[in-house]
């Protein structure tokens, strides 16, 4: 067990360094000059080529493309993602003061995709073919086929603009967390149901729970008790990643509903042209996606002996 | 005595959650604080960096001379100035009483402590008065004189601007001389401000016409169909402004339609059709006369635009000072536009036009990243040149990539748009139309050995030349159709039912608050 973990932690390192290497990469390979707009923001209209110049020179921009990457990573090793070209503020001030804006609404995204996925599963295994299984049905492939803006959209217009329930944006108050969660949590909760629902089904064609309609069980208790907790593995895998996939949800619901968390940092900074900005927030991201699956591994194996033996 | 039964008991407890769940604003006095969507969030005002929201900076720092309706100098920190004769200073009686918000006096002394901190500085000889800086000298507690190398014929203009030279108090200021807080003597101070809001609360001790509301919410709202939304709702009470949070003229007429009132005033900056002046293809007078002929500048202001631009023929919009005497819009004559190109040596291939072995092909390069809406514009200009039988491809590119290809003039057509007040006249004519001055990312218009020195000549005029000399560059650019320009777009903002006296300022870098209440 201990040399699985330290192998997959290993791997998990090993990847975070590509996939680091590869951002670096793209970002330096994109059209525009850094220190242009380095020059723009200090001086504005200002802005000549001898200042220009000047910048590359102390950002060490003329040197080779390694020995960038070499520096820009040790410094990102130690919290040090550079100053944000768009705001001037320090990108760890910046992740400092949006991350829990997103880990907010990732937090009731995910109980909601989390909850939801489990009642339309459950709620349409229970019915079996009936009305409820393929009413569910239909409302996973819409809620799967949705894009999320279009969702924020409608929930917007009716529950903020025509019922006057809810805030329409912004991270004002518990209330205002809510249609930027249902958002987000929709295309999951949709997703996950079909999984909850599809293997719930093969599990309630196995011996046990036969075995368990023999007992006297009610198909209630069968799924409950016998179907559910051994569908634990493929509904955590795949709960986890649609969960890491909400993080590219975020950046879409968060522009949306104006909450100032990584996922509108990330695209404000494409708008802007703040490559030291998407370069750092694309590192975070691959960070998160890293340790969220490799999370989801262990609990995977905490939850099924079988995998345990299985791979020890 | 009422017994309180269990259920009752928990049916009220329940709905405690719902209480605390409900919206910040649903028991506040809403009246006390205008909500005014922004489409990034402020920063710190620094004065000296170029990264803070410029309309920011206007409600909380003052200048000595603020920019009035059609480019009128107006009273600001000085209350009156005199240019001396040969032009070389320019002496300002204080506005007495003024205080900073911390308290600090606005004196000859602060003045010159703030006018120390750009003027002469290399980062921002872009500013005539900074590059021509020679001496601040204090005559009086209440009298400063400006001294400069050479006249500086927009310098009144350039003292209204919005970054660097507003005033600071010399307090707000770390050891090394960084702005620590913005500080100001404007009707309004900072109270707070991140990522998600800027709060402003009304400046008593300010020297003007107090605010009505007692706050200003800068509420950070980069989607602009949710700042519609927010209005909607209630939850905004103003969105628009080019330089605030963009309403696009599509939105605009959908809340029009709704009954939310829109306000629309003529703009300040005006949308080209710059040629580039490395392209053999439209440095043929003959081809710039056909694409100017072949666009139908009414159709995209009332298409394109839903009305909320007018179409135009000039340089600079007519509110714009010295901008100029005033040319018909010409009406689209596709038969003359082919005229032209035949007068011009071009022949009419079945559809396509040639002279010697080159077909008329033309680059169209557009950013909507860079220009909103300049896409469908390219498309629609596209479509009217074909059918002078100019064939123009459009290259839509990022934000990033027409930063470089512009100012390598990689492109035969492109979009440019003028500054606008109260950078204007001379901000674009100096910066678009000269060949030296280096403009980075911005480009140029039009730029030739021949008008150069006209350009540079009109914009060192003193005096009684000064507005013959302007109106030679507009000539000269009219008679050589160096110029195309297509729409001025009308400044577009949408307000809550609730508010009263909605006036826009006079640029669009200013807030709008004045005269407005509830």
């Amino acid at each position: 067990m201990q040399r699985l973990l330290l192998r997959r932690l290993g791997l998990a390192l090993l990847l975070i360094v590509a996939a680091s290497a590869l951002i670096f990469a793209i970002i330096a390979a994109a059209p525009g000059n850094v220190a242009a707009l380095i020059a723009e923001r200090a001086a504005g209209a200002g802005a000549d080529g001898a200042m220009i110049a000047r910048i590359e020179q102390e950002l060490g921009l003329n040197d080779p493309l390694p020995i960038r990457y070499l520096t820009w990573l040790s410094h990102a090793a130690v919290g040090d993602y550079g100053v944000s070209l768009r705001t001037g503020k320090p990108i760890a001030e910046e992740f400092a003061a949006r991350i829990p804006v997103t880990a907010t609404l990732l937090g009731f995204g995910g109980v909601i995709a989390f909850l939801l996925s489990l009642a339309m599963g459950l709620a349409g295994a229970a019915s079996n073919g009936g009305v409820v299984d393929r009413v569910l049905h239909a409302v996973a492939l819409i809620g799967a086929s949705t894009p999320n803006f279009f969702v924020a959209a409608l929930l917007v217009i009716a529950f903020a603009v025509t019922l006057g329930w809810l805030p329409s944006f912004g991270a004002s108050g518990p209330a205002s967390w809510i249609l930027p969660a249902v958002t987000i949590a929709l295309f999951p909760a949709s997703v996950l149901s079909r999984v909850v629902r599809v293997n719930l089904q093969e599990a309630m064609a196995r011996p046990f729970a036969t075995t368990g309609f023999a007992k006297g069980l009610t198909r209630g208790s069968v799924l409950l008790r016998e179907a559910l907790p051994n569908i634990a593995v493929p509904f955590l895998t795949t709960f986890g990643a649609q969960f890491t996939l909400m993080t590219i949800g975020a950046i879409v619901v968060e522009t949306v509903f104006a909450l100032r968390g990584v996922g509108s940092f990330f695209i404000d900074a494409i708008r802007f042209r703040d490559f030291i900005g998407m370069q750092a927030t694309l590192l975070l991201f691959v960070v998160f996606f890293v340790t969220a699956n490799f999370l989801v591994d262990l609990i995977c194996l905490l939850v099924d002996p079988r995998l345990r033996r299985g791979r020890n | 005595m009422t017994d309180i039964s269990r259920r009752n008991f928990l049916t009220a407890a329940s709905v405690i959650p719902f209480i605390a769940a409900l919206p910040n604003g649903v028991f506040a006095a809403e009246h006390e604080t205008l909500k005014i969507a922004i489409s990034a969030e402020t920063g710190n005002l620094d004065l000296l960096q170029n990264v803070s929201t410029l309309s920011a900076y206007t409600v909380v720092f003052d200048a000595l001379i603020h920019y009035g309706p059609g480019g009128t100098l107006e009273p600001g920190l000085a209350t009156a100035w005199t240019v001396a004769e040969d032009g070389k200073s320019i002496s300002f009686d204080l506005r007495e009483g003024v205080v900073f918000s911390d308290g600090t006096p606005f004196d000859a002394a602060a003045v010159e402590w703030n006018l120390k901190r750009w003027m002469g500085v290399p980062d921002f000889s872009w500013i005539g008065v900074a590059d021509a800086y020679e001496s601040v000298v204090v005559d009086a507690p209440n009298k400063v004189t400006v001294k400069l190398k050479r006249p500086v014929p927009a310098a009144l203009m350039e003292l209204t601007i919005v970054r660097p030279v507003r005033f600071l108090s010399p307090k707000a200021v770390d050891a090394k001389g960084v702005q620590s807080a913005p500080v100001g003597t404007g009707p309004w101070i900072v109270e707070s401000y991140d990522s998600a809001r800027t709060v402003l609360v009304r400046n008593d001790k300010y020297w003007g016409d107090k605010p009505f509301f007692q706050k200003i919410d800068l509420v950070v709202v980069p989607d602009e169909l949710a700042r519609a939304n927010g209005l909607r709702a209630g939850d905004l009470d103003v969105i628009g402004g080019d330089w605030v949070a963009t309403l696009s003229p599509r939105r605009a007429k959908a809340l029009q339609a709704e009954g939310i009132p829109v306000v629309a005033e003529p703009g300040t900056a005006t949308m080209h059709l710059g040629y580039s002046p490395v392209s053999p293809m439209v440095q043929d007078l003959a081809v710039r006369k056909a694409v100017f002929l072949g666009i139908d500048r009414a159709a995209i202001a009332a298409v394109l635009f839903e009305g909320f631009a007018e179409p135009t023929a000039d340089v600079f919009p007519a509110v714009i000072p010295s901008s100029g005497k005033r040319h018909d819009v010409p009406v689209r004559d596709v038969a003359a536009a082919k005229a032209a190109l035949t007068e011009g040596g071009w022949t009419d291939n079945g559809g396509s036009w040639m002279k010697g072995d080159q077909t008329l092909k033309l680059d169209l390069l557009v950013s909507e990243e860079s220009l909103p809406g300049s896409r469908r514009i390219a498309e629609i200009v596209q479509g009217m040149l074909t059918e002078v039988g100019i064939t123009v491809t459009v290259s839509s590119v990022d934000n990033a990539t027409i930063h470089d290809r512009r100012p390598a003039f990689k492109y035969d057509l492109a979009f440019f748009t003028t500054y606008g007040a109260p950078y204007d006249p001379h901000g674009t004519l100096g910066a678009s139309f000269v060949k030296a001055s280096d403009t980075g990312p911005d480009g140029k218009i039009y730029i030739s050995d021949e008008l150069d020195p006209l350009v540079t000549g009109a914009l060192a005029a003193t005096g009684a030349d000064r507005e013959a000399k302007i109106q030679a560059v507009y000539d000269w650019l009219w008679d050589n159709v160096a110029i195309c320009p297509l729409v001025v777009q009308k400044r577009v903002w949408a307000h809550s039912p609730r508010l009263k006296g909605f006036t826009l300022p006079a640029t669009d870098y200013d807030l709008p608050f004045k005269g407005i209440s509830a």
